[in-house]
């Protein structure tokens, strides 16, 4: 009965109300607008729908199936679920590595990268010069980058292992080929993309006001209290928008474990998601990929919502009841 | 009905506007053109055969080549080639099955997931054609490669290449450490202590060169004696007492060497088949490899003075191992013309051109005939290398659909006993646990 008009917005109102209504009827104009508006927009809501929703949809399905992508997706119910927590060691000891590169590689490079943008927010001559040079790294390809840093990080004749050596360290690391130093590597090498973090840090910190770094100063303040009082608590907001994007993106980790170590040495570096990728790509067991991948936005979501809450007590939003 | 007349009545139609049937027009337009490219024009002339190839490069011309020469002795058929390499090409192998889309035969499929796509019913058997063209799987192929081409007794592909594995060694280390370089190790002891004998250290006690260190142990298990699955009984054999009898092997050098320290030499080299690899540079003595190894020797270190021996074995063991895989042929049941297909891969894997193509790119024939021919038999590697194919103790993957999992895990077992130092039998028991239960679910799911 209402279709016509019901794009216009009164959906649901029917004869009787209408002439109540007729003044807050949409015009055609607007009607037109509507219509091209979605017209325009259809190619990303069209693109939207087919490759963002409808997979997610179809992943959560996928999770309560057995399905190897040849023939289709039979329901098993929570056994993709069962065998992951009861029976996948790897489940485990990949959600271990993951779970240690977020509480170790994450706090490091946050700092690095706040320190990084400490620096390079001096006023110095060629500065700009400084920060392009920091930056680049975080544009290079993972991939690229990764390949160099096996060279860089091998333990006979890298180049980082032989400048210990020129520094007197006897018993240099073995780096990628010895489990209890492929993570701290693998961090080490994070710390060479703290760029892009850097330049959000940076672009913050042009926001903190000179004036309450007067008033610091004035107040006779040292340059590590001004720090800790008045630039820290202003950087508070993108401190923590790096943590959460860090966060989803350590959960994340894969490219560098899959291009330098495959999981290797002895399982060290078989992090969450390439775990998944091996249960989906190599034995083709998409419900149980897809239950991995369910179980680790869980995961995620829970993390991500431990730091919101509790960035109520550590974030500052200027303007905020001040 | 009441809002459509409402919306007349509001004379929303905007003047100028062409009414229904003129706006129609560009979409007709649209249509009209896009229709024939979708709907099959019957043609005249030669049926059409689409054919994937895993090989790229040199080794894609040569198939190339053939291909070329099948459509000139045969007219009325024409095959067309298409490369698909590396990782994703074989993936994509997966996703056509999926939708239905694959091609009329393909050659990129590893022969660890024939079972896989076998049982999945995605391949046609080739039982009849082959009974129909008087061809005989057993009594053609090399031991290894027919048992591995058989799932559930039922032929599913065909293979026009096999692998061959061996030792090769450098004679002028072997006299160096005052070994006999023309009587090469032939038990495991005899290994062990030439090895021993080729080490150097530097004075911090860093390698300088390793004679030999032991890796691949789904092949040395065979050497040891053991399998890692029994047909007969469709049982898994992770645990077999010889199985782990390798693995202990394999183990005992982390033990006698500085493993760590082993393993960072080794990282130095880059990958064993570049130019610095450390066979090629005089680093090891001993390289575990196979007969593509001649090519790199040729081209990276054309002055070695080098030899080979077969896969050395302890008492009660097996002589002569040698594992194989690789690509295998196979006809989609999705393909549209079979018997055309066939003709194809047929000729395809006759002596002739498996012949050609293995003498091109280095490969091991695995046709009994081919390999027999005198441009195997002339040359001493590469008869050594036929030899090895065509002997009994040549193993493919087990025919099981799991296998390209377990392979995996029989890696990690290896690297927890040789990096890890943990316990060879415990890591089989759980391996054969593990596999046993992953067997179990595959069937189920096979089965439904």
């Amino acid at each position: 009965m209402t279709t016509e008009h019901g794009t216009g917005g009164t959906v649901g109102t029917n004869g009787i109300h209408e002439s109540h209504l007729s003044h807050r009827r949409p015009s055609c104009q607007a009607r037109r607008d509507l219509r091209n508006g979605l017209l325009f927009a259809a190619p990303w809501l069209i693109g939207f729908t087919v490759f963002i929703a409808y997979p997610i949809a179809a992943s959560l399905y996928f999770s309560f199936c057995e399905y190897d992508a040849i023939r289709g997706p039979k329901w098993v119910g929570l056994d993709n679920y069962r065998t992951m927590l009861l029976e996948d060691d790897l489940f485990w000891k990949s959600l271990w590595n993951t779970l240690d590169m977020v509480a170790f590689g994450l706090p490091v490079g946050l700092v690095a990268s706040l320190g990084i943008a400490l620096l390079l927010n001096q006023r110095l001559r060629g500065m700009a010069f400084y920060r392009t040079l920091y930056y680049l790294p975080s544009i290079t390809p993972i991939v690229a980058t990764s390949i160099l840093w096996l060279w860089l990080l091998n333990p006979q004749i890298g180049l980082i292992n032989v400048l210990l050596q020129k520094l007197g360290v006897a018993n240099v690391p073995g780096w990628l080929t010895d489990p209890a130093w492929s993570k701290p590597a693998l961090i080490l090498m994070g710390l060479w993309g703290a760029g892009g973090g850097m330049v959000i840090y940076l672009a913050a910190l042009q926001d903190v006001p000179e004036a309450l770094m007067e008033a610091a100063l004035l107040d006779g303040a040292g340059a590590l209290q001004r720090f800790r009082h008045v630039t820290l608590p202003m950087l508070s907001p993108v401190i923590l928008f790096n943590l959460v994007m860090g966060l989803i993106g350590s959960f994340q980790y894969f490219t560098q474990a899959y291009v330098m170590t495959g999981g290797g040495p002895q399982d060290s570096t078989v992090f969450y998601a390439l775990h998944l990728f091996n249960r989906a790509f190599l034995d083709f067991r998409m419900g149980y990929a897809s239950a991995m991948a369910w179980a680790l936005f869980l995961i995620t979501l829970a993390c991500t919502a431990l730091v919101l809450r509790s960035s109520a007590r550590w974030v500052y939003y200027a303007g905020e009841g001040a | 009905m009441q809002g459509r007349q409402t919306a007349n009545h509001r004379g929303c139609l905007r003047p100028g506007r062409p009414t229904r049937p003129v706006r129609l027009v560009p979409l007709l337009v649209a249509i009209a053109l896009i229709l024939p490219g979708c709907a099959r024009v019957p043609h005249h002339g030669p049926t059409e055969i689409v054919y994937w190839t895993g090989w790229s490069g040199h080794e894609f011309d040569i198939q190339r080549r053939l291909v070329e020469e099948f459509n000139r002795t045969h007219p009325d058929l024409r095959v067309r080639i298409l490369s698909q390499f590396g990782n994703s090409g074989y993936q994509k192998v997966r996703i056509a099955f999926a939708g239905g889309a694959t091609p009329d035969v393909m050659s990129t499929v590893w022969a660890d997931e024939l079972a896989g796509y076998a049982r999945r019913g995605v391949l046609t058997p080739l039982d009849d054609y082959l009974k129909r063209v008087g061809r005989d799987l057993e009594r053609e192929f090399t031991p290894g490669v027919a048992r591995m081409l058989r799932v559930q007794g039922r032929v599913y592909g065909l293979a026009a290449t096999t692998n061959t594995c061996f030792i090769a060694y450098n004679r002028a280390i072997f006299r160096e450490a005052g070994l006999d370089p023309d009587k090469p190790p032939r038990t495991i002891e005899e290994l062990d202590r030439a090895a021993l004998a080729c080490t150097r250290y530097d004075a911090q006690g860093n390698f300088l060169r390793y004679g030999f260190r032991p890796g691949g142990l789904g092949t040395w298990a065979y050497v040891f004696g053991g399998r890692w699955y029994d047909p007969d009984t469709n049982r898994i054999t992770a645990n077999d007492p010889r199985n782990v009898a390798a693995l202990r092997w394999m183990a005992s050098y982390s033990q006698r060497y500085d493993i760590r320290k082993m393993e960072a030499f080794q990282t130095t080299f880059g990958s064993t088949e570049t130019a610095n690899g450390p066979f090629f540079v005089g680093k090891t003595a001993m390289w575990f490899t196979g007969e593509w190894a001649e090519q790199y020797i040729r081209r990276y270190a054309p002055n070695l003075d080098w030899g080979w021996f077969p896969l050395p074995y302890p008492p009660g063991g097996r002589p002569n191992t040698t594992a194989s895989g690789g690509s295998v042929f196979v006809i989609p049941e999705a393909c549209r013309n079979k018997d055309a297909a066939f003709t194809f891969l047929n000729w395809l894997t006759s002596a002739g051109p498996v012949e050609r193509f293995c003498l091109e790119i280095g490969n091991v024939p695995p046709l009994i005939e081919a390999g027999n021919r005198p441009s195997f038999q002339r040359d001493p590697l590469r008869r050594f290398a036929v030899g090895l194919a065509q002997g009994v103790n040549s193993f493919g993957p087990p025919p099981i659909p799991i296998w390209p999992t377990y392979a995996r895990e029989i890696g990690r077992a290896e690297e927890a006993a040789t990096l890890g130092g943990k316990d060879p039998q415990e890591l089989l028991d759980s391996l054969q646990r593990r596999m046993e239960k992953e067997l179990k679910r595959a069937e189920r799911e096979l089965a439904r």
